[in-house]
């Protein structure tokens, strides 16, 4: 079972999903996407109301890229090729969704304007699964070498990590940089263990759990930005795209703008996680959502109802 | 007539004491909106406003308030508006500029200080001040020698809080470093942006030159340091990240067209750039009328006009309104924009000075370098 919420500020429903999982055994959590703030879970553990205890993954791994440079610098090639790929990528994209949205503003005749928007969105649906099979090259290549290297440290750091989860009842996953977390759930491979246990995510971590990391933000303060994917997520929660903050970060009053994220990345439903949301996943269907919003076809927001 | 001024005299000639409140209960200048309203204090001939506001005449003469030792201007001025002037004071046929003592907010710049006018609903952006849960980054420096110039020249390194050796970072190459430092608050600037993941953790190289209006006039020697030395150096002792849109170079004025002119001698090699009130002088027919200092930018900028082409990724460019070099700058956009290049033209009802630039630098460093607000959800 798995149960996402939104940030957890200003006012935090951490609590309430605990009393809902009610899960036994310890309770652990991944706050490694606070990255140099890891740790600092006092305030964590109030909301919680129990005793949490937090993995570390973040300085493990800096520890870990200490004493292992050749695994540090297997990493380091792999963001430099991540960053590259992402930069081309949204030469690609630019184009791409500037046409579809400029498709989805424009008045002509009916029918014909429909089958261009579809094609147009194809192209975008297109251009963003290429982009992932790149991605996933990039990783399993990554992994491939890994497992050829004699890195004694990281091994032992992960068996401790895994120890940890697996007597874990419930995994906590802290919001946070989205790109650091999954790095660092990924390089202690907590991918399968996550899957099999109770989880309760918010914000980034939602967002790791998820198939695609789709980053947006409509209103940065360098103006208009389009949404764009930046990697597989671990794939738990399926064909949902979450959006912590939506109601800050999208761009709601521009209807088409919403129609297009929305179709982009149809069948996955966009689910929105702000403050106070809190969504029930139990064999991949909703059984229960509070505080949420689907993005619909037509761009309006509508309420998650479970099963 | 300005509405505190009007109530001043609202019973008749007001004496010392009224006037004394009068000073005292109101800020100045006086701002409504749409105008602003200059009071100076004090015995004199004659009392000019001088200001340097392009299309106006550099000089507005003051008006005596009857019965007083004041002295006011009234003008139109569009809401948040920005500008620096001083008073020419006449006393026996001596001509004195001074600040405006009635004003606390001074402008700085290498020549002193300015008066500052905030016209109405001007706020200085928060981001330009200390904010204190904001982590801090350092400057450290080196020194170097440059073949270039046969010269040593000091660098100005800015670190970012929490620099790791283990990470590699943007680099930004800053003209007039030292004194975007002191008069555009450029670290606080930094710090805050970086703080609020508006921008990524960079390194910033600030440099400063002995002498800009030959070096930064279009001078291949600087072009050279810029990107044979000092990129080189830069490289072999931060670490940075080796392409170029995690490049960037910036400069104001005339450090606008050095980092213009060093681009277009290297082109690509810095994806992102930042110039502010570029005096990008260009003459279509005939002499300029800019002075000899600026014969080497002007055939460099008429050269370019001539033969453009893409120098970079990105070009963020800004310019006062209230600046001459607004025609300049407006004329390069179309002529950047059409060689494929992404432009980012700001206009600011502002002008030539360290403040305008200031105020600019929130836009143009998130658009040039987007920072990770993009990846983190709290």
């Amino acid at each position: 079972m798995q149960i996402l919420l939104g940030p957890q500020s200003p006012v935090a429903n951490l609590r309430q999903a605990l009393e809902t999982i009610n899960s036994a055994g310890p309770v652990v959590v991944i706050t490694a996407g606070w990255r140099d703030s890891e740790g600092e879970i006092d305030e964590l553990r109030d909301s919680a109301g129990c005793d949490v205890k937090d993995l570390m993954l973040y300085q493990r791994a800096e520890q870990v890229f200490a004493h292992e440079p050749v695994l540090r610098e297997l990493q380091r090639e792999r963001q430099d090729k991540l960053t590259e790929l992402q930069r081309l990528y949204r030469i690609r994209l630019a184009p791409t969704i500037a046409a579809a949205s400029k498709l989805m503003r424009t008045r002509a005749e009916a029918e014909l304007l429909r089958l261009e928007q579809r094609a147009a969105i194809g192209q975008l649906r297109a251009l963003d699964a290429h982009h992932l099979r790149r991605i996933r090259g990039i990783h399993q290549n990554f992994n491939r070498r890994r497992a050829g290297l004699d890195i004694p440290r990281a091994t032992a750091q992960r068996e401790q990590v895994h120890e940890l989860v697996e007597k874990a009842g419930l995994v906590l996953i802290a919001g946070g940089h989205v790109a650091v977390l999954l790095n660092r759930i990924r390089l202690f491979g907590l991918d399968g263990l996550l899957a099999q246990k109770p989880v309760i995510a918010w914000s980034a971590g939602a967002m790791a759990l998820s198939e695609r990391i789709v980053l947006f933000h409509h209103l940065a303060p360098q103006g208009k930005r389009d949404a764009e994917l930046l990697d597989t997520g671990l794939g738990i929660v399926r064909q949902r795209v979450l959006l912590p903050h939506a109601s800050t970060r999208l761009d709601w009053h521009n209807l088409h703008r919403m129609a297009l994220f929305s179709r982009r990345f149809s069948p996955a439903v966009c689910c929105t996680l702000d403050n106070g949301s809190m969504i029930q996943l139990d064999n991949e269907q909703v059984i229960a959502s509070n505080g949420s919003f689907i993005v619909s076809r037509t761009g309006h927001k509508k309420v998650l109802t479970g099963v | 007539m300005n509405p505190q001024i009007e109530n001043l005299y609202s019973e008749g000639t007001p004496g010392a004491e009224q006037v004394a409140k009068f000073i005292r209960d109101n800020r100045f200048p006086l701002v409504e909106p749409g105008h602003v309203t200059f009071v100076f204090q004090g015995q004199a001939d004659e009392v000019n406003l001088r200001r340097w506001i392009s299309g106006l005449s550099t000089a507005q003469s003051m008006q005596t308030l009857a019965g007083t030792d004041l002295w006011a201007l009234r003008m139109e001025l569009p809401d948040k508006s920005r500008f620096e002037y001083k008073f020419e004071i006449v006393r026996n046929g001596h001509r004195e500029l001074v600040v405006d003592k009635l004003n606390a907010v001074l402008a700085h710049d290498p020549f002193g200080a300015n008066s500052v006018c905030q016209g109405y609903g001007y706020t200085r952006p928060s981001w330009t001040l200390p904010e204190p849960e904001t982590r801090r980054g350092t400057l450290t420096g080196f020194q170097m020698h440059s073949k270039a110039f046969d010269s040593r020249r000091d660098i100005q390194v800015f670190l970012p809080a929490r620099f790791r050796r283990s990470r590699s970072y943007p680099l930004l190459i800053v003209h007039d470093g030292s004194d975007y430092l002191h008069y555009a608050d450029f670290k606080t600037v930094l710090d805050n942006l970086i703080h609020r993941l508006e921008i990524p953790a960079m390194i910033v190289a600030l440099t400063q030159s002995p002498d800009r209006l030959t070096e930064y006039t279009g001078d291949a020697r600087h072009a050279s340091f810029i990107v044979d030395e000092l990129l080189n150096q830069m490289a072999a002792r931060f670490p940075l990240l080796d392409n170029s849109s995690a490049r960037g170079l910036m400069g104001a004025s005339l450090g606008g067209v050095a980092s213009l002119h060093a681009a277009s001698n290297y082109p690509n090699r810095f994806g992102q750039l930042l110039l502010q009130s570029g005096s990008f002088a260009f003459s279509d027919l005939g002499q300029h009328q800019k002075g000899p200092v600026f014969d080497p930018v002007v055939r460099f900028v008429n050269e370019y006009r001539r033969n453009p082409f893409a120098l970079a990724e990105k070009i963020y460019l800004s310019c006062g309104i209230y600046e001459s070099l607004i025609y300049e700058n407006r004329s390069l956009v179309p002529l950047l924009q059409a060689q494929g290049m992404q432009v980012y033209f700001e206009e600011a009802r502002d002008a030539h000075n360290w403040e305008n630039w200031r105020d600019r630098l929130r836009t143009g460093l998130s658009w040039l370098f987007p920072g990770p607000l993009w990846m983190v959800y709290e």
